[in-house]
C-alpha cells in the first residue's frame, strides 16, 4: 500500500535520507523508528508530500508520488507531530473544509458528525479550534486524516500531548482502521506503544534502515533476551539513543 | 535575582542589536526605502514648521498668541493618541507578551517587573510621536531663534508629557484585563482604536482646515484655535507643556507648568506600581484563561459562495479563505480605516471648486482623472500589499493541509487570485467612476478609466498573490509583518513602477485625443495608430504581469516541497 523505493533525500551534503526502501502492506501497522534526527520525520514529510525527494519513488495505492500526486494524495491520510490547524474555524467547519479538499462531494455532514463523535470531539464541533487544547486538536487532525477513508495512514508520533485516555482511544482506531484493511506507518519514540501496536518495525539510522521485522524478530537480530523493545533498540542503534531516553 | 530592572530589559536591547547585525536579504532595499521616506517626513515637518513659525512672527503679539494656541492644540491632539497608545501597547508588554511566561515565574519582584514593563510601554507607545516632535520643535526654534535652553526644556517636557498618558493607558489596560480576558480585551481595543482613527481623520477633514491658509480668514484662525479652549484645558498636561515651551521659546522658564508636568508624571507611575502590585497577577491569570470563543457563524456566507458556479474544492478554500479573515478583528478592522480615508479622497474631490478658473477647468478636470486613475491605482496597490500579498503566508503553519491535500498548488494559488480580485475591484472601480462623476470629466476619459482600473487589478493583484508565495513569511506574526517583508517592500516597488508607466500609456494617448477634440480637428492617422498602440502596450503590459507573476508563484510554490 505504502511502497518506498531507495528514497534519497540530502540537505547541502548532509545525507537526512539515504537508500530508504520499505514495505507496508494493506491492514499492517508498521512501527518506524530511530534516534533524533536519523531521519523519521523527512521520510514521512516526503510520503506525504511535503518534501521532494532528491531519488527513489514513493508509491501509495500504487500511485507514484512524483507522476500522480494528487490519486497518491487522495489515498492518504497524514497525521503530523504538531497539530496546526486554522483556528479561526470550528471543528466541523475544519472536517468539511478538509472534506472539500478530498472531492467529497454531496452532503458530508454525518461522515463529519461520524468522525468527531470517534474522536469524542461531538460536542465541540461548533467551536474555534482556537479554544482546544493539544490534545483535542491532535485527535482532530486524526479525524480530518480518516475523514476521506484513506487506504493508507503516515502518522508522526501520535501519542504526544494525548492523555491516558486519548492514547487508548487512539491505538483503538488504529486497531480497529488496520484491521480494516488501512497500512499504518506509525513513527515514534514511545517504544512500548510501538512494541504494543506495530505488526513488523523499521529501525533509522543516519538515514539507513538498519533493521526490519517483528518484534521477535528484532530481538534475535540484536541478540536480547528481554521481553521488552527498548534494550533491544539500544543495541542496535549502538546505544546512541540511550542518552535520548535518559533525558526523556 | 538583585540585579535592577533594566536587567529585564536586556533580552529586548539583545534581539534588536541581533537583528541589526544579522544581515537579511532586502534588509538595505528596506531601509533606504522606509529611511527615505522617514527623511522626508521629518524635513516637510522641520519645513512646514520653521516656514509657520516664521510667517507668524510677522503678525507680532497676535503671532505669539497663534504660536501659543498651536502648541497646546498640538499637545491636545497627541494626548489622546498617547493615552490610546499607551492602552494597547501596555495590553501586549504587560499580559500578551510570550516573555512573561518565563519572567512571570522567575523570582523577580513584581516592582522591578512593573518597572521594565512600564518603560518598555512607553517606549513602544511613544517612539512616533517623540520622532515627530524632534523636527517639529527644531523648525519652530530655529525659526525663532531660540536659545539651547529651548531645546533642553524640550527634552526635559516630553519626557513627562509622554509619561502621563501612557501611565493612565496603562491603567485601564489593567482594568480591562481584570474584567474580560485579554483576547477579548485585545479585539476591542482594536476596533475602538481603528473606529478612533478612522473619526479623527475624517474630522481633521470634514472641518476643512485649507479654509484657515486663505488671507482674508485670518479671523477665522483665532476663532477656531479660541474654541479649542475651555475651562478645562489649563488642567491638561498638553496645556502645560505648550505653556512650559513657550514660556522657553520666549526666553523665559515657567516652572510651575514644568513642576505640574514632573509631579503629575511621578505620582501618576507610582499609583500605577501600587495598582500593579495589587492586581497585575490577577489580570495576567485572567489573560491565560481560554472562554468559550464568541464568533459569528456565518451561514449567509455558506449558503452565498455554495450557489456560486465553482468548483467544489474552489468553493471550501473560499468559504475558509472569508471565515477566517471575517473572523479575525485585527484584519477586518483596517478595513475602516482604509474606508474613511476613502470617504475622504471622495469628499475632496466633490468640494473640488475647479470653476474658479473656467477657462482651464475642462482640460484641468482631465488631469485630475488621471491623477485619480493614479491614486485608485495607489489605493489598489495598498490594499494589495496589506490585504493579497499575505495570502499565502496567512495559512502559517496549517499549510501542511494544503499541501498534503490532493489537489494542485495551481489550483490553490489561484484561488488565491479569485478570492481577492474581486472585491478589489469592486472597491476601485466604484471608486474611479464616482470621483470621475464629481468631476463631470469627458465620457470618453471615464471610459478609459474604468478599464483601465480592470487591467490594473488583474496585474496589481497578479504581482502581488504571485510575489506574495515567491516570498512567503510563514512564521510570521500577523499580516503587518508580511506585508513589511522584503518580498512586500519588493512588490510596493514593482507596483508603483507599473502604475507610472501605465499613466503615461493611458495618460498621454487620451491627451493627445482631448486636444484634437478641444481643437475641433479629426485624428491623423499617425495619431490613431499611436493611440492604438499605447493601450494595447497597456493591455499587453498588464497581462504580461498578471500572468508572469501567478506563473511564478505557483512554481515557486511547487519549488517549497525540494525543502
Amino acid at each position: 500500500m505504502i511502497s518506498l523505493q531507495n528514497l534519497v533525500k540530502k540537505f547541502g551534503s548532509f545525507a537526512a535520507v539515504d537508500g530508504v526502501s520499505l514495505d507496508v502492506t494493506p491492514g499492517e501497522i508498521h512501527g518506524f523508528l530511530g534516534p533524533n534526527g536519523a531521519g523519521k520525520t523527512t521520510t514521512m514529510r516526503m510520503i506525504a508530500g511535503l518534501l521532494k525527494p532528491d531519488s527513489g519513488r514513493i508509491l501509495v495505492n500504487g500511485h507514484d508520488l512524483a507522476t500522480a500526486p494528487e490519486a497518491a494524495k487522495a489515498s492518504l491520510g497524514f497525521i503530523p507531530d504538531r497539530p496546526f490547524i486554522y483556528e479561526k474555524l470550528t471543528a466541523g467547519e475544519f472536517l468539511r473544509f478538509h472534506a472539500g479538499l478530498y472531492g467529497l462531494d454531496g452532503d458530508v455532514s454525518d461522515r463529519v458528525r461520524e468522525m468527531l463523535e470517534v474522536f469524542e470531539l461531538g460536542r465541540w464541533e461548533d467551536e474555534l479550534v482556537e479554544s482546544f487544547s493539544h490534545g483535542m486538536k491532535q485527535r482532530l487532525v486524526m479525524s480530518a486524516a480518516f475523514l476521506h477513508k484513506p487506504q493508507a495512514i503516515v502518522v508522526d508520533e501520535p501519542m504526544v500531548g494525548l492523555d491516558p485516555r486519548g492514547a487508548r482511544l487512539i491505538k483503538q482506531i488504529f486497531r480497529r482502521m488496520s484491521e480494516r484493511g488501512v497500512a499504518i506507518l506509525m513513527s515514534t519514540h514511545t517504544l512500548e506503544v510501538a512494541q504494543e501496536m506495530s505488526d513488523r518495525i523499521s529501525i533509522i539510522v543516519k538515514g539507513r534502515i538498519i533493521a526490519r521485522g517483528t518484534v521477535d524478530e528484532l530481538r534475535r537480530m540484536a541478540g536480547s533476551q528481554d521481553d521488552r523493545l527498548t534494550p533491544v533498540f539500544l543495541k542496535l542503534t549502538g546505544g546512541g539513543g540511550l542518552q535520548e531516553i535518559d533525558e526523556v | 535575582m538583585h540585579h535592577a530592572f533594566l536587567f529585564l530589559l536586556l533580552p529586548s536591547y539583545l534581539s534588536s542589536r541581533n537583528r541589526a547585525r544579522r544581515r537579511q536579504r532586502g534588509d538595505l532595499l528596506r531601509a533606504t526605502m522606509f529611511g527615505g521616506i522617514g527623511l522626508l517626513v521629518c524635513g516637510a515637518l522641520f519645513g512646514g514648521s520653521f516656514w509657520l513659525t516664521w510667517q507668524l512672527g510677522r503678525y507680532a503679539e497676535l503671532g505669539d498668541y497663534l504660536l501659543r494656541l498651536g502648541l497646546s492644540w498640538l499637545f491636545l491632539v497627541f494626548l489622546s493618541f498617547l493615552a490610546f497608545s499607551g492602552l494597547v501597547s501596555a495590553l501586549s508588554t504587560f499580559f500578551l507578551s510570550e516573555d512573561l511566561r518565563l519572567l512571570v515565574v522567575a523570582p523577580i519582584a513584581s516592582r522591578r517587573l512593573f518597572y521594565a514593563r512600564f518603560i518598555r510601554t512607553v517606549g513602544q507607545a511613544s517612539w512616533m510621536i517623540v520622532v515627530f516632535f524632534v523636527p517639529l520643535l527644531m523648525g519652530v526654534g530655529l525659526a525663532h531663534c531660540a536659545r539651547p535652553a529651548f531645546y533642553l526644556t524640550a527634552v526635559l517636557t516630553l519626557v513627562p508629557f509622554v509619561v502621563i498618558p501612557v501611565a493612565i493607558g496603562s491603567a485601564a489596560t489593567l482594568l480591562l484585563v481584570n474584567v474580560f480576558p485579554a483576547r477579548r480585551a485585545r479585539d476591542i481595543l482594536m476596533l475602538t482604536g481603528l473606529l478612533f482613527a478612522a473619526s479623527l481623520v475624517m474630522l481633521l477633514r470634514f472641518i476643512r482646515p485649507e479654509q484657515l491658509l486663505q488671507v482674508e480668514s485670518l479671523p477665522d484662525i483665532t476663532d477656531f484655535f479660541a474654541t479649542l479652549q475651555s475651562p478645562v484645558t489649563p488642567l491638561l498636561p498638553s496645556f502645560w507643556a505648550g505653556e512650559t515651551l513657550f514660556a522657553s521659546l520666549q526666553g523665559g522658564r515657567d516652572l510651575l507648568h514644568a513642576g505640574a508636568l514632573w509631579t503629575t508624571a511621578l505620582t501618576l507611575t507610582l499609583v500605577l506600581r501600587a495598582a500593579s502590585e495589587r492586581w497585575y497577577f490577577t489580570g495576567y491569570s485572567r489573560s491565560q484563561e481560554a472562554p468559550k470563543a464568541r464568533f459569528t457563524r456565518l451561514r449567509g456566507l455558506d449558503r452565498f459562495v455554495r450557489a456560486l458556479p465553482i468548483s467544489s474544492i474552489r468553493r471550501q478554500l473560499l468559504i475558509k479563505d472569508l471565515k477566517v479573515f471575517l473572523r479575525d478583528v485585527s484584519q477586518w478592522s483596517q478595513l475602516l480605516l482604509l474606508l474613511a480615508l476613502v470617504l475622504v479622497y471622495l469628499y475632496n474631490f466633490r468640494v473640488l471648486d475647479l470653476e474658479r478658473i473656467p477657462y482651464m477647468s475642462g482640460v484641468v478636470k482631465n488631469v485630475f482623472a488621471f491623477l485619480n486613475l493614479g491614486m485608485a491605482g495607489f489605493v489598489m496597490a495598498t490594499i494589495a500589499v496589506r490585504f493579497v500579498f499575505p495570502a499565502v503566508s496567512a495559512e502559517g503553519a496549517a499549510f501542511w493541509i494544503i499541501r498534503t491535500a490532493p489537489i494542485s498548488l495551481r489550483d490553490f494559488l489561484w484561488s488565491k487570485f479569485w478570492t481577492t480580485i474581486v472585491p478589489v475591484l469592486i472597491f476601485t472601480e466604484g471608486l474611479t467612476v464616482a470621483a470621475n462623476e464629481f468631476l463631470g470629466i469627458d465620457p470618453f476619459v471615464k471610459v478609459v478609466s474604468a478599464a483601465a482600473v480592470v487591467f490594473m487589478g488583474l496585474a496589481l493583484v497578479g504581482l502581488a498573490t504571485g510575489l506574495g508565495a515567491r516570498y512567503p513569511r510563514f512564521n510570521a506574526e500577523n499580516a503587518s509583518q508580511v506585508a513589511g517583508s522584503y518580498g512586500g517592500v519588493a512588490f510596493m516597488i514593482l507596483a508603483v513602477l507599473y502604475i507610472v508607466v501605465m499613466i503615461a500609456l493611458v495618460g498621454w494617448p487620451s491627451s493627445v485625443y482631448l486636444w484634437t477634440r478641444v481643437r475641433s480637428v479629426p485624428l491623423s492617422l499617425a495619431q490613431q495608430w499611436m493611440i492604438a498602440a499605447c493601450f494595447s502596450a497597456a493591455a499587453i503590459m498588464s497581462l504580461a504581469t498578471w500572468w508572469l507573476s501567478m506563473r511564478a508563484g505557483v512554481r515557486a510554490l511547487q519549488d517549497l516541497d525540494r525543502g
